[in-house]
């Protein structure tokens, strides 16, 4: 009875250990958990700085994909802490949580979208969410280990493309603006195979989840592959892609975050230290063209 | 929202014949693997007729591994064998291994469970009449555990339904998937509400059936 007692009794002291380390240091930090006060929490903590004898740390919690956008992110991470801010990056593997999470308070910023797919999530969820500045491109490709040029694909030939809206528009988008078929409209980035008007190779389309598509890459006669996937199974979006899309495609990788806190002071020095020649001389050692800076 | 105008019949037509043809094929293997290994492991478990310790073991640690790994994993680990085996790793056909894999354990852990209820008198009887083991286990056994083992293969079934859903990301398609590709990334909910209710007339279906059969066999 005693030893049960003791147990329950450290057990919850634990519990209020942690709880107590979460609830005091809300004058000071930006904990992740507050729902939406971030603006004005940096602006206590600036106002306070004088005043106390610690350190000032803003905390930013950002939700990114795994590459390169998180590998970007860490890439900053030094250089914000020497301006007051604790970065912190939490990797999604899904492309709906981030923006979810984003939206309930869970995160302070987000970066692994494109402008369309963020329209298309916010007029679909009725969400506010804002585009606070454009990082990057990863031009989407085609890929095959069939074939070495596109023109070599046969009739029938099985394409696999991503099952989700937005990346199956891009993929077909990508194909019918390389002449291999035709769209009912070649603006519409939600489109789907019911909107294909002309498919004269008979082309077969298979649509599997984007992560799966560089494993089952030698089941198909080709793949079009979102290049953070492309890039984490070591293909080269410069050297094994049999189309590419440009620079300029719209598509450019953005960091979104929410009305009440795209104003505050983390997020603006976030923002320019991504925009930084720093950061476009990082992005184009390290990914050597497959990943293109595109600051807007 | 428009109610009912994102429904696309022969989508979700194609889609429930794909759940169907996973879960048929999936269970016959199943039964049959689960059958089998449900079998050895309660036989060769302690105080039982082919009582052997390390053949338990080996055996247990091996399901239990299969039951840890989490399906999508699963799927991946096993591609080159799913390729051998079926010849392509992703569609209906890629699904039917990953899930026979994924299932066969599980319903192993129940036959094994089933066989366990069954009165130990009962398999004394069998033995002082002299019986042999596999009159044994045929005639005493399985016929003692039937309604257990239908009640399992119930539980089964319905359990591998939702599994099937899981089968979306390598393009194996059914209802499952159709419901998170509308109703979680499309947010199309009129159609996700359809596929949902359908799955839910499903599986209404499969356990009325498992329930006639266990209270025919049950022997009151």
């Amino acid at each position: 009875m005693k030893k049960g007692l003791l147990v329950l009794a450290a057990a919850l002291l634990l519990v209020l250990a942690g709880c107590g380390s979460n609830g005091g240091n809300n004058t000071e930090k930006n904990g992740s958990s507050n729902t939406g006060n971030n603006a004005e929490q940096t602006q206590n903590a600036e106002q306070n700085s004088g005043a106390s004898e610690q350190t000032e740390k803003v905390k930013l919690t950002v939700g990114a994909s795994e590459v390169p956008h998180s590998e970007i992110l860490n890439f900053v991470k030094p250089i914000l802490e020497e301006q007051g801010i604790e970065l912190e990056v939490v990797v999604f593997q899904d492309y709906v949580q981030p923006n979810v999470q984003l939206f309930e308070g869970g995160l302070d910023a987000n970066f692994f979208q494109h402008q369309p797919y963020l329209d298309e999530f916010n007029a679909e969820r009725n969400y506010d969410l804002v585009n606070v500045g454009g990082v990057h491109v990863e031009p989407f490709g085609v890929y095959s280990s069939k074939v070495e040029s596109i023109d070599e694909l046969a009739d029938g030939a099985k394409i696999a493309i991503p099952n989700d809206p937005s990346n199956r528009g891009r993929a077909l988008i990508l194909l019918a603006q390389n002449g291999l078929i035709t769209l009912a409209d070649d603006a519409n980035t939600s489109s789907s195979v019911a909107d294909i008007t002309e498919n004269p190779h008979n082309f077969e389309f298979v649509e599997l989840e984007a992560a799966m598509l560089p494993r089952v890459l030698d089941e198909f006669d080709a793949a079009a592959i979102n290049t953070n996937y492309a890039l984490q199974a070591d293909l080269n979006p410069l050297e094994d892609a049999l189309i590419i899309e440009g620079a300029e495609s719209p598509y450019v990788n953005i960091v979104a975050a929410r009305p009440d806190n795209k104003d505050s002071e983390a997020i603006q020095k976030l923002i320019a230290a991504l925009q930084s020649p720093e950061v476009e001389k990082f992005i184009n050692e390290t990914y050597n063209g497959a990943v293109v800076p595109a600051f807007q | 929202m428009n109610w009912f105008e994102n429904i696309r019949w022969p989508e979700i037509t194609k889609a429930t014949n794909d759940t169907l043809t996973m879960l048929g094929v999936t269970m016959v293997f199943t039964v049959i693997i689960g059958l089998i290994v449900g079998i050895v492991l309660f036989l060769t478990s302690s105080g039982q007729m082919l009582q052997n310790r390390i053949v338990y073991s080996i055996l247990s640690f091996i399901v239990n591994i299969l039951r840890s790994i989490p399906f999508i994993i699963l799927m991946i680990l096993i591609m080159p064998m799913t390729k051998m085996l079926v010849g392509q790793s992703w569609g209906v056909k890629g699904a039917i291994p990953p899930l026979i894999v994924a299932a066969a354990p599980f319903f192993a852990r129940l036959v094994e469970a089933s066989l366990r209820e069954v009165d130990r008198g009962v398999i004394e009887a069998a033995q002082a009449m002299g019986a042999s083991r596999w009159r044994i286990i045929w005639s005493v056994l399985l016929r003692e555990s039937r309604t257990g083992l239908l009640a399992a293969i119930t539980i089964t079934a319905v359990t591998l339904v939702g599994y099937t859903a899981m089968s979306g990301v390598i393009g194996g398609g059914g209802l499952g998937d159709l419901a998170i590709r509308y109703g979680y990334q499309g947010y199309k909910l009129d159609l996700m509400l359809v596929t949902v209710a359908i799955l839910i007339i499903m599986v209404q279906i499969l356990q009325m059936v498992g329930d006639a059969l266990v209270r025919r066999f049950s022997r009151k």
